[in-house]
């Protein structure tokens, strides 16, 4: 299967902070991977980096062959490589479906103008737009709050609101940030289910998560991080047995590696 | 469920146009009529009505910003500048009036670009005070160039007739100097009515949308492929173009251009009608300007104590309505909101304790959203 | 030269004090104090009448002229201090604290500023108030302190001893401000507050109280700033709302909300609007100092919104 995503020991200083050093892998076509690593080891870095949201000290990002670092985020975005927030990041005063609607954006076929002048483009996108977001909506669960403000959301709401926006923009790749963050293990279960599911839309998902659990369940591979730097990478077994892994979370007495 | 959103939008749309089409009556029949009662005490109304439309728009063109998230405290640069270029292009090159005001627009709206590109990327307060700095710089561009004869008395003649391209067939007739207060204020009120249309339908459609996605969150935004740097752009072109077409029109209605036409206090003042009004709404900049400035217009009679009695009715006024006059229609939905539907609101406030309609909600949500995310947009700007 | 960086220090140490103030409180409360000037305008016009209604029971105790200026000078600039401090607490405790609280936007409290200084720029004028007139004190030190031949130029240089009085006793007071937030409790629990209010809080710093104080030192450095300048230059009721733009961009240039900031940014801003106007004269263009100035500011601030030495966004 080719790589759809090739990273190449990219690098990012901060200072002289290296948060993440020399890191490459690839992601093949409709594959989970999950980007696992203690605190402060450079995911979020190593995220904001491929969706260009930061510029690479060092290195490069491709995808389907061609270099997306140093573009402009949105256009990154255009070209189907989107990321959600860690943090709950969302429009405060929208409602839920307001906010699908907008994220569905890159679909649009009018331009501002045409938006203005209502022209029928714009109302066929509108209307298009309206009935996505009612779909992705139904998807992940959400359709019963569609007209509720944002901001009064349930936290685990508000993760599965993060990844609708991320679905609206029709990508190819979506990287969530800590999607499973401050669920229960039912809530989990059910997060995972959907990843799931988006991979059978012909979604590539890679996922930055602490959850050892779910990223055991979920991942086709995984890639570890500590201090910015690669320290393995494959299958869940793989590195469930890997001693660099073990030593890495061992030396954070707070994380348990393993189910 | 599904049903009630619509009908609401469409009892707001018929509101909306019986509001407009009084609004219309009013301005265009009812103030003239008012107006003919008793000419020789009222007829400076005009004048004093056709201040307040122009001003309105430069306001509505802060308010577009407001809309995408920036405080801007630079709308007089725009205003000064469209009235001395709509001046130079009439007095020094012969143009049509009509036309300058055009020009003036097109060329504020690209110099917005210029300054745009730099500056929006700035927010919070930085902008602002970038902003109030570029009205000191225009001030003293105004004064130091010769086309503006330093900013001292730049007379204008009335406006030209304004004839269609290529014939004699007249649109819009010469203003005379007696009939000049009367022809401004229908102009005035024109403009002023297309610009508010114009608004609310920018804000209405998916342009609205995006601007909002910005003014919330601009990185979100563009991760979703919003390109934030061009519709910041855009949006602040459109609020300097209306900027310097209403500078244009408020020169040429004064005869006479000086460099304390708009300074930095106007361009605070234009913020204060923002406020005043309520930055919820299309129109909250028209209420604003109309309250404040007739309000001022009205003290006029107290001499001394204008300023001063203007002063405290406006920190009483914050005190009573800190959001705007429009938070009033919001109070008001409150108070006749349907049965059926409050008690609706009330079980789903019941189901989720965050959840609460009232204005506690209102207050407590920064702070909630401070402590769950530290880093996001508000410890920024 | 050395006359025009000597002006441009003495002009530099007033503006960090104007400056110092309006960034304590911006660092607070997130205000932009649109009536910092007028506060100025306050203190320099109460100065100037306190001295007035006092300084004939100084020639009246027989002290000599000069030593009788300086005491009532200080009485003078002390009242000053106090009045300012009050009417800052007031402005916090009554308009500013019940704004912030009702309302559901940081930027209402932009209108309550500006409506506030619009009062008192329509107060401070009336007749039974300060009147319309500008004020200024006479020298409170006669004679001046001259070289007759400095080393960089040809012209003498010169600098009266009651600027030299006055520039020391503004950095007295800069000094002084410095050493109440870094040494004492509340100028740090005001510094922990203006870094983070909600760690603050969980910390047990009380923060309306502290608001209040800092509402009320940076009055209170605006007014002392008002009498100390009264001394040499005229100053009119009306004078304010020019200062508070001088001091926003003080600010600015320092980075909003830095108290070094607000020190720097004053004294390249003094600076500035001394070399720069010499600079220029040779060329005939002294007069276009203020546009240079202004626009140079700007440019600066576009490419570097944090000022010298804030913090990317505050
Ligand atoms: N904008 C920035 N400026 C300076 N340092 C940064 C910046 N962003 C991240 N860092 C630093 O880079 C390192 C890696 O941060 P990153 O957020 O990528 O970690 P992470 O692996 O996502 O951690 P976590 O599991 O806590 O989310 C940290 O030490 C962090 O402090
Ligand atoms: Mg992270």
């Amino acid at each position: 299967m080719s790589e759809i995503l090739q990273v190449k020991s990219i690098t990012k200083k901060f200072g002289g902070l290296t948060a993440v050093n020399g890191v490459s892998f690839g992601v093949k076509e409709k594959e989970i991977l999950s980007v696992i690593g203690p605190n402060g080891a450079g995911k979020s870095t190593l995220f904001k980096l491929i969706s260009s949201f930061m510029k690479p000290s060092d290195g490069e990002v491709l995808f389907n062959g061609k270099r997306i670092s140093n573009q402009a985020p949105h256009i990154v975005a255009r070209k189907g490589v989107v990321r959600t927030f860690q943090e709950t990041t969302i429009f405060k005063n929208m409602t839920v479906k307001q906010t699908v609607i907008v994220a569905h954006h890159l679909r649009s076929k009018a331009n501002l103008w045409g938006y203005f002048v209502s022209t029928p483009n714009a109302r066929n996108d509108e209307k298009h737009f309206g009935d996505s977001a009612d779909e992705i909506l139904e998807f992940l669960g959400l359709s019963s709050m569609a007209n509720e403000q944002a901001s009064n959301l349930p936290h685990g709401h508000l993760r599965a609101l993060g990844i609708a926006m991320g679905l609206a923009t029709n990508p190819k790749i979506l990287l969530l940030d800590e999607p499973f963050a401050g669920m229960n293990h039912d809530e989990t279960m059910k997060a995972v289910k959907m990843v799931r599911d988006l991979r059978k839309r012909g979604l590539t998902v890679l996922l930055v998560e602490h959850d050892m659990h779910a990223v055991m369940t979920i991942s086709d591979r995984i890639v570890v991080l500590n201090f910015g730097t690669k320290i393995a990478e494959g299958t869940p077994e793989q590195i469930q047995k890997n001693p660099a892994v073990i030593e890495a979370y061992l030396g954070h007495e707070d994380k348990e590696i393993g189910l | 469920m599904k049903v009630k959103p619509h009908t609401e939008s469409g009892l707001k749309t018929w509101v909306g146009l019986a509001a407009l089409v009084l609004a219309m009556g009013l301005f265009y029949f009812g103030i003239p009529a008012l107006i003919a009662q008793n000419p020789e005490v009222y007829s400076r109304y005009y004048t004093t009505l056709s201040g307040i439309a122009l001003l309105s728009m430069a306001s509505a063109g802060v308010w577009l910003t407001f809309y995408i998230g920036r405080i801007n405290i630079g709308q007089g640069v725009f205003c000064l500048f469209g009235a001395y270029i709509s001046g130079i292009l009439v007095v020094n090159y012969g143009m049509n009036f009509w036309y300058s005001a055009i020009w003036a627009g097109v060329i504020c709206s690209l110099l917005s670009f210029l300054i745009g590109l730099p500056i929006l990327r700035l927010r919070g307060v930085y902008f602002a005070m970038v902003t109030l700095i570029s009205t000191q710089v225009a001030t003293l561009v105004v004064q130091n160039l010769a086309i503006t004869k330093q900013g001292r008395s730049f007379a204008l003649p009335p406006p030209a007739a304004l004839t269609l391209p290529g014939t004699d067939i007249v649109v819009i007739p010469a203003f005379t100097l007696e009939g000049a207060a009367v022809g401004f204020y229908f102009a005035a009120i024109t403009l002023m009515i297309l610009t508010f249309l114009g608004l609310y339908r920018l804000v209405n459609s998916r342009i609205g949308q995006l601007c909002k996605s910005l003014q919330q969150n601009e990185e979100l935004a563009s991760s979703l492929g919003v390109n934030i740097v061009w519709l910041r752009l855009v949006a602040y072109a459109i609020s300097c173009f209306v900027g310097g077409v209403a500078g244009a029109f408020y020169g040429a209605q004064q005869a006479n251009l000086n460099v304390s036409l708009f300074t930095v206090q106007d361009s605070v003042n234009f913020l204060l009608y923002c406020f005043m009004g309520g930055l919820n709404y299309v129109v909250g900049p028209l209420i604003g300007t109309i309250t404040l400035r007739l309000g001022w217009d009205q003290l006029s009679p107290t001499g001394e104590y204008q300023l001063a009695i203007y002063a405290l009715a406006l920190i009483i006024l914050m005190f009573i309505l800190p959001n705007g006059l429009m938070s009033l229609v919001e109070e008001g939905k409150k108070w006749f909101i349907r049965p059926n539907h409050r008690q609706k609101l009330q079980s789903m406030s019941a189901q989720k304790p965050v959840k609460t309609v009232a204005k506690s909600a209102a207050k407590k949500r920064p702070k909630t959203a401070a402590k769950t995310a530290p880093k996001s947009n508000k410890g920024r700007k | 030269m050395e006359q025009v960086i000597a002006n441009g220090l003495f002009t530099g140490a007033q503006y960090a004090l104007i400056a110092l103030g309006l960034t304590l409180i911006f660092g607070l409360m997130n205000v932009l104090n649109f009536a910092h000037g007028q506060m100025f305008v306050l203190g320099a016009l109460f100065a100037y009448t306190i001295f007035n209604h006092i300084v004939e029971l100084g020639w009246f105790l027989g002290m000599t002229p000069w030593l009788a200026n300086i005491l009532t000078f200080m009485v003078a600039l002390v009242a000053t201090l106090v009045f300012l401090a009050f009417v800052g607490a007031l402005f916090e405790r009554f308009l500013f604290r019940t704004v912030i609280k009702r309302s559901s936007r940081d930027e209402s409290t932009m209108l309550l500023a500006a409506a506030t200084a619009f009062l008192l720029d329509a107060l401070l004028p009336m007749k039974h108030v300060f009147g319309e007139l500008s004020h200024s004190l006479p020298a409170l030190i006669e004679g001046s302190f001259s070289i007759e031949q400095p080393w960089f130029s040809d012209t003498p240089f010169y600098m009266p001893y009651s600027k030299v009085f006055i520039g020391g006793l503004a950095l007295f007071l800069i000094a002084g401000f410095m050493a109440f937030m870094q040494y004492t409790k509340p100028g740090r629990a005001m510094r922990a507050l203006a870094q983070d209010k909600i760690a603050a809080q969980l910390m047990g710093v009380h923060v309306d109280r502290f608001t209040m104080l800092g509402f009320a030192l940076g009055a209170m450095l605006a007014g002392g700033i008002g009498a100390l300048i009264v001394t040499i230059t005229n100053i009119g009721p009306t004078a304010g709302s020019s200062f508070s733009i001088k001091a926003f961009i003080m600010v600015m240039i320092g980075g909003a909300g830095v108290v070094g900031g607000a020190i720097a940014g004053g004294f390249v801003l003094g600076m500035m609007e001394s070399i720069v106007p010499t600079l220029l004269a040779p060329y005939d263009l002294a007069n276009l100092s203020d546009l240079i100035i202004f626009a140079a500011l700007m440019i600066f601030l576009s490419f570097r919104p944090q000022g010298l030495m804030g913090k990317p966004w505050g």
